[in-house]
C-alpha cells in the first residue's frame, strides 16, 4: 500500500514536469467534458502542430499544456496554480465559462502572464480584471459588445432590404445567468429604437424544456423578429413546439453558443436565423477558414461543431505571431508586440485588439448574423463576408 | 482515559497540516483549499448522520453562507472576517428556525425536505435581482490576502480544524451518546430520558454553521458568488460519496474519504484529460462494493483484529 | 378506489381550482397536464423500486439518458421510428437492469441504506461518462414531424403530443397496480416491500423478487426514456435532473404509492404551468414546486401518520 502511494504521487509530479526543455510553453484550460472546451482544446492542438511543422516559433518548438477546468471555479484556479507553479508555462489561453473565469481573475492578477482569453463573456469578469490589467488580452466579445453588435446588424439588415421589416422585437431567455446577461444587454440597446419585450424560460439544458409559456406570451406580443437565448438542446424542441402552437413570426433567431448535431437535416430548421461567429460555409469566403475546417476534420474525423474550435485555433496563432513580433518571451515586449495584431482569423474577421469599457485588449466584438439555408448556415452580416442573401420571411407552418 | 500516544499521532499530523505551505507550491495548495473545502462539509454532514438523519441541504447552507458573507461585503462593504463570520452565524439562524418544521421529519422525508429547502433559497437568490445580482451573481472587488495562496490555505485548514473539532467535541462528549441512541432506537431513546428534540437541533444548528461558514469562507477566498455555482448540487453530493467512502459515523472517515477523492480526481485528470470522471465513477463503484463500511471502518475492523 | 369522506372537501377545493383556472386560461390546464405526465412517467419507475426494494437509485435519470441514446441511435442508424425501436430497447435495458442489480446492487443490500444511495452515485457519474465518451458531449435530437401535432380550439393552437406522457404514466400507474395487486408475483413483491422477512418466511424468494422489481423499473424508466428521446434533446448530463425530481415527487406522494404520485405529479405540473402563466413570474415555479413538496410532507408529519 505504501509502495503504491509513493508511486502515486510520483508520478503525478513527473508526468508533468517531464517535458521537453527549451520549449515555448502555453498552457490552457477548457471544460473538456463539454462540446465547447473538447473542440475548443482540439483546434489549439491543431494550431500548435501546425506552427511547430512550419518551424515553430523563434526557432523553438511551442508546447500546449491543458489541464482540464470541469467547469468549476476551485478547479480553474488549481488549473492556473499548476500550469504557472509546476509546468512553468510562459502564457495562458482558453476559458469559456464566465464563473470559473471570475475565481481564476484574483489568480492571474497574482502572475501577470499574458492570456489570450476564448471565453468569459460577462461584462463582470471585466470589471473583476480592473484596467490595470493590460496583460489579459480578451478575445471573445463581450456580452454587451454582441448586444450592441446585433443592433447594428439589425439596423444594417432593415437599411439593405427594406421589405424586412423589425420594429417590434421578442426576446425569450434562459433564466440563467448566459439568458440573462443576454436579456440585459439586449434590453439596454434596443429599447431606443425598437418595441422591445422579452420572457424566461427554463432550458432543456438545465433540466426544462417546455416552452409553451414563454411561446403563448411570444405569440401575444406579435414581434416581428422572436430571439431567443438558450443552448443546442432548446433549438430543435422549440421549434417544434412553436410549429405545435402555430407560432411563426417572420423572423425566427436563435442564439445558442452551439447548434445540436443534424440540426440542419431538419425540415423545421430551414430559415431559421441564428447568431454565431463562425460557420463551415465561411470557408467559401475565408482561406483560412478553409485551412482550418479541412485540417480538422483531417485530424479529428469530425466537423467542428462549436465557434470554439476556430476561437481557441485563432488564439494559439494570435499568440504566437505576437511573441514572433516581440523577437522574445518578455511579457512587456509581448504585450506590446499583441497590441499591434493585426491576424485575419478562421473566423472570418480580423481580430485586433482596442479597449472595451473597462480593459484595454478587446478583440473581437461582433456576432455575426447568419441563416439555416438548406442544411448550412449562411452569413448575411456582416456583408462582407456574406455568403448569401437573408430569405425572409419566415415561412409560416404547414 | 487513553495512552498519551493516542494524542501525539492526532497533534503531529495538525501541525504537518499547517507547515505545508513551507514545503509545497502553490498548485498543491489550491488542491488542498478545496480538499479542505469538500472535507469540512463532509465532516459536518457526518455530525447530523450520528443521529440517523441523512441531510441532503449541505449545498443549500453552503450556499446560504455564500451569499450572507459576499451581500454583506458588497453592499454593505463589513470586514471579510465579519462577513465569513456572519454567513456561519446566518446559516446556523436559519437552520435553528427551519430545525422546528424538519426535525420531526424521518428518513427519506428528512433527506427530500432539507434538498427542497436548499433549491428555495436558490431561487429566492436567483430571481430577487436587484439585492443578490440575480443570476449572474455578485463580484467581490478583492478576494481576502490579495490572493495569497498560502494565506488562503491557512484560512482554510483553520476552517477544517474548527469543523474536526466541532466533530471531535461531539464525538468526545454526551452528545456522542445521545445521538447514537437516538439513531439506534429513538423510542429507547426518548424512555431513557433523552431530549430528542433538542439533541436533534443542536446538530443540524452546528452542521449547518460549519457549512454556511465554509460558503463563506470559499466566496471570500475565490471572489465571487452565482446561484448556479453558490448552490451547486456537487456540495451535497460529493461530501456524501466522501463522507461514505472514508467511513461514517466518525471524524477520520470523511477526512480521509475527502482526501483519497478530492486527490483522486486532481491526478486522474491529469492523467487522463479526455474521460478521468469515468474512472472516478468506476471508483465509487468499487470502494462501495469491496469495502462497505468504508476505509477508515475497514481499518477499525484490520486494528481490532490484531489485538484480539 | 373508494371515495372516502375525508376526501371530499379536497375533491371540491381541486373541482374549484379547476374552474378557476378555466375561466383565466385554459392552456394552463393542457400544459400542466402534460407537464404532469412527463413527471410521473419517469417517477412511477423510481416508486416502485422505492416502494419494494428499499433503494433509492440516483442513477434513476441517467438510466433514462442511457435508453434515450439507445432509441437514438438504432432509429438513426437503421431507420426504424423510435416508437418501434422502444421494444428492442426495452429488451436491451431489461438486460442491462438485471446486470446493474447482479454486479453491483445486490451486494450492498446489507449494507446501510447509504451505500447504495453512492453506489448509484457512482454508476450515474459512469453511465453519464460513459455514453460522452462514446458518443461525444454533443446535444442530439431527432427530427421528427409527428411531435408538433397539434389541435386548434377557437383561436388558441396547442401541441397534443405531450399528452402521450400522460398516457404513460395512467398505462404504467395502473399496471403496476394491476399486477401488485392481481398476480402472484405481485402479491409476493408486496409482501416483500412491506416486509422483507416476514416474506422470506413465508418463503418468498425476496431476492429474486428484488431482481425482478429493480429491472422491470429500469424497462420501464428506459420506455420512458425512448418516448422523452422523441420530444426532447439528449446529451450526457439530460437526466440528471429528472432524478431528484422523481425523488421529490415519490416523497411527496408517500412512499409506495403509486396513485400518489399521479395526484402529486397533477398538482405540481399545473402549479409550475398556472406560474409560468403569470407574465414575468416564471422564474419563481421553482419554488412552487419545493414549496408544495415541503408543505405536503409536513401536513402529513404533523398530523401524527406514519411516514
Amino acid at each position: 500500500m505504501k509502495k503504491f502511494l509513493t508511486m502515486f504521487v510520483l508520478s503525478a509530479f513527473l508526468a508533468s514536469t517531464a517535458f521537453a526543455q527549451g520549449a515555448i510553453k502555453i498552457g490552457a484550460n477548457w471544460n473538456l467534458a463539454d462540446i465547447t472546451g473538447n473542440h475548443g482544446s482540439k483546434g489549439a492542438m491543431l494550431a500548435v502542430e501546425e506552427i511547430n511543422k512550419a518551424g515553430g516559433v523563434l526557432g523553438k518548438q511551442l508546447q500546449l499544456v491543458i489541464v482540464d477546468d470541469e467547469g468549476k471555479g476551485d478547479k480553474g484556479v488549481a488549473a492556473i496554480e499548476k500550469l504557472v507553479t509546476v509546468d512553468k508555462v510562459d502564457f495562458l489561453i482558453g476559458g469559456m465559462s464566465s464563473a470559473v473565469a471570475l475565481a481564476q481573475v484574483p489568480t492571474m492578477k497574482k502572475y501577470q502572464k499574458v492570456v489570450v482569453s476564448t471565453g468569459a463573456a460577462s461584462y463582470l469578469v471585466e470589471n473583476a480584471l480592473g484596467a490595470d490589467a493590460d496583460w489579459y488580452f480578451h478575445l471573445h466579445p463581450w456580452d454587451y459588445t454582441q448586444g450592441a453588435s446585433y443592433l447594428e446588424g439589425w439596423t444594417a439588415i432593415r437599411n439593405k432590404y427594406p421589405n424586412i421589416k423589425i420594429d417590434r422585437m421578442f426576446l425569450a431567455y434562459e433564466e440563467g445567468a448566459f439568458g440573462k446577461s443576454s436579456y440585459d444587454s439586449s434590453k439596454k440597446m434596443f429599447e431606443k429604437d425598437f418595441q422591445f419585450d422579452g420572457e424566461s424560460f427554463k432550458s432543456a439544458a438545465l433540466g426544462g424544456g417546455d416552452y409553451t409559456a414563454m411561446i403563448e406570451k411570444a405569440k401575444e406580443y406579435k414581434p416581428d423578429i422572436f430571439l431567443w437565448a438558450g443552448y443546442d438542446a432548446d433549438a430543435l424542441p422549440m421549434l417544434e413546439q412553436a410549429k405545435a402552437m402555430r407560432f411563426s413570426p417572420p423572423l425566427f433567431v436563435g442564439a445558442p453558443p452551439g447548434w445540436p448535431k443534424d440540426f440542419g437535416k431538419s425540415k423545421l430548421a430551414d430559415n431559421v436565423t441564428l447568431y454565431g461567429m463562425w460557420a463551415p460555409s465561411i470557408n467559401d469566403v475565408n482561406p483560412v477558414s478553409k485551412k482550418f475546417y479541412d485540417a480538422f476534420v483531417a485530424k479529428y474525423k469530425e466537423e467542428p461543431a462549436t465557434y470554439f474550435g476556430p476561437l481557441a485555433y485563432s488564439a494559439v496563432y494570435v499568440l504566437a505571431e505576437g511573441i514572433k513580433r516581440a523577437g522574445s518571451l518578455d511579457s512587456t515586449a509581448v504585450i506590446k508586440a499583441l497590441e499591434q495584431t493585426k491576424y485575419l482569423s478562421a473566423l472570418g474577421e480580423t481580430i485586433s485588439f482596442s479597449p472595451s469599457n473597462v480593459i484595454k485588449h478587446q478583440g473581437i466584438r461582433n456576432q455575426k448574423i447568419l441563416q439555416w439555408q438548406n442544411g448550412r448556415q449562411e452569413v448575411i452580416w456582416p456583408f462582407e463576408v456574406q455568403t448569401r442573401p437573408p430569405v425572409y420571411p419566415f415561412p409560416a407552418w404547414k | 482515559m487513553k495512552k498519551p500516544a493516542n494524542y501525539i499521532f492526532p497533534l503531529a499530523l495538525i501541525f504537518a497540516g499547517g507547515l505545508l505551505p513551507v514545503f509545497l507550491g502553490a498548485y498543491p495548495q489550491a488542491v488542498a483549499r478545496s480538499v479542505f473545502t469538500f472535507m469540512a462539509l463532509a465532516i459536518s454532514w457526518d455530525m447530523l448522520l450520528r443521529s440517523g438523519q441523512i441531510s441532503f441541504g449541505i449545498a443549500g447552507f453552503f450556499g446560504l453562507g455564500s451569499y450572507t458573507a459576499i451581500i454583506l461585503s458588497v453592499r454593505a462593504g463589513v470586514a471579510p472576517v465579519v462577513a465569513m463570520l456572519s454567513a456561519a452565524a446566518f446559516a446556523a439562524l436559519v437552520a435553528f428556525l427551519l430545525g422546528f418544521l424538519v426535525l420531526r421529519l424521518r428518513s427519506t422525508y428528512f433527506s427530500i425536505t432539507t434538498l427542497a429547502l436548499g433549491e428555495i433559497f436558490k431561487v429566492i437568490i436567483h430571481n430577487w435581482s436587484s439585492f443578490t445580482g440575480g443570476p449572474e451573481g455578485l463580484v467581490l472587488p478583492q478576494v481576502v490576502f490579495g490572493g495569497k495562496s498560502s494565506s488562503l490555505y491557512w484560512l482554510s485548514y483553520a476552517i477544517l480544524l474548527f469543523a474536526v473539532g466541532a466533530s471531535v467535541l461531539f464525538e468526545k462528549s454526551k452528545m456522542h451518546f445521545s445521538l447514537t441512541a437516538i439513531r439506534n432506537n429513538e423510542i429507547a431513546a426518548r424512555t431513557s430520558g433523552i431530549n430528542i428534540f433538542a439533541n436533534l437541533l443542536i446538530a443540524f444548528t452546528a452542521s449547518s454553521l460549519i457549512q454556511g461558514l465554509v460558503g463563506g469562507v470559499h466566496v471570500m477566498s475565490y471572489g465571487f458568488a452565482m446561484p448556479d455555482t453558490a448552490f451547486d448540487a456537487n456540495y451535497t453530493l460529493l461530501p456524501l460519496a466522501m463522507a461514505l467512502l472514508g467511513g461514517i459515523h466518525s471524524t477520520w472517515g470523511p477526512i480521509i474519504g475527502a482526501l483519497l477523492l478530492g486527490v483522486i480526481s486532481e491526478y486522474l485528470k491529469l492523467m487522463i484529460p479526455y474521460g478521468h470522471l469515468l474512472v472516478y465513477g468506476l471508483i465509487i463503484i468499487l470502494v462501495i462494493l469491496f469495502m462497505p463500511r468504508g476505509i477508515y471502518g475497514l481499518i477499525k475492523k484490520e486494528r481490532s483484529k490484531r489485538n484480539g | 378506489m373508494t371515495v372516502n369522506r375525508k376526501a371530499v372537501p379536497w375533491i371540491i377545493l381541486g373541482a374549484a381550482a379547476v374552474v378557476a383556472i378555466l375561466a383565466w386560461k385554459p392552456t394552463v390546464l393542457i400544459y400542466g397536464v402534460q407537464r404532469a405526465g412527463l413527471y410521473a412517467s419517469v417517477a412511477i419507475p423510481m416508486a416502485l423500486v422505492l416502494g419494494i426494494v428499499h433503494i433509492v437509485n440516483l442513477a434513476h435519470g441517467e438510466i433514462m439518458m442511457v435508453s434515450a441514446y439507445l432509441t437514438y441511435n438504432i432509429a438513426r442508424s437503421i431507420g426504424l421510428d423510435p416508437w418501434l425501436a422502444l421494444l428492442p430497447v426495452a429488451l436491451v435495458m431489461g438486460i442491462m437492469g438485471y446486470f446493474i442489480f447482479q454486479l453491483t446492487i445486490r451486494h450492498t443490500l446489507k449494507a446501510p441504506e447509504l451505500n447504495q444511495l453512492i453506489l448509484t452515485f457512482g454508476i450515474a457519474i459512469t453511465m453519464t461518462q460513459a455514453i460522452s465518451l462514446i458518443f461525444t458531449p454533443q446535444t442530439r435530437k431527432l427530427p421528427l414531424s409527428y411531435v408538433s401535432m397539434s389541435a386548434t380550439i377557437g383561436e388558441t393552437s396547442f401541441g397534443v403530443y405531450d399528452f402521450v406522457y400522460v398516457a404513460i404514466a395512467l398505462l404504467m400507474g395502473f399496471g403496476i397496480k394491476w399486477f401488485l395487486s392481481n398476480t402472484r408475483m405481485g402479491k409476493a413483491a408486496v409482501a416483500v416491500g412491506q416486509n422483507p422477512r416476514g416474506a422470506a418466511i413465508v418463503g418468498i424468494d425476496v431476492m429474486k423478487t428484488y431482481v425482478f422489481i429493480f429491472t422491470v423499473s429500469v424497462i420501464l424508466v428506459g420506455m420512458t426514456g425512448s418516448v422523452f428521446m422523441t420530444r426532447q434533446s439528449i446529451f450526457p448530463y439530460v437526466g440528471s435532473p429528472y432524478t431528484m425530481k422523481s425523488f421529490s415527487l415519490v416523497a411527496m406522494a408517500g412512499i409506495g404509492s403509486i396513485s400518489g404520485i399521479i395526484y402529486s405529479s397533477l398538482l405540481l405540473g399545473i402549479a409550475e404551468a398556472a406560474i409560468n402563466g403569470i407574465r414575468g413570474a416564471s422564474g419563481w415555479s421553482g419554488i412552487v414546486f419545493f414549496l408544495i413538496i415541503i408543505i405536503v410532507i409536513a401536513v402529513r408529519a404533523y398530523k401524527g401518520r406514519k411516514l
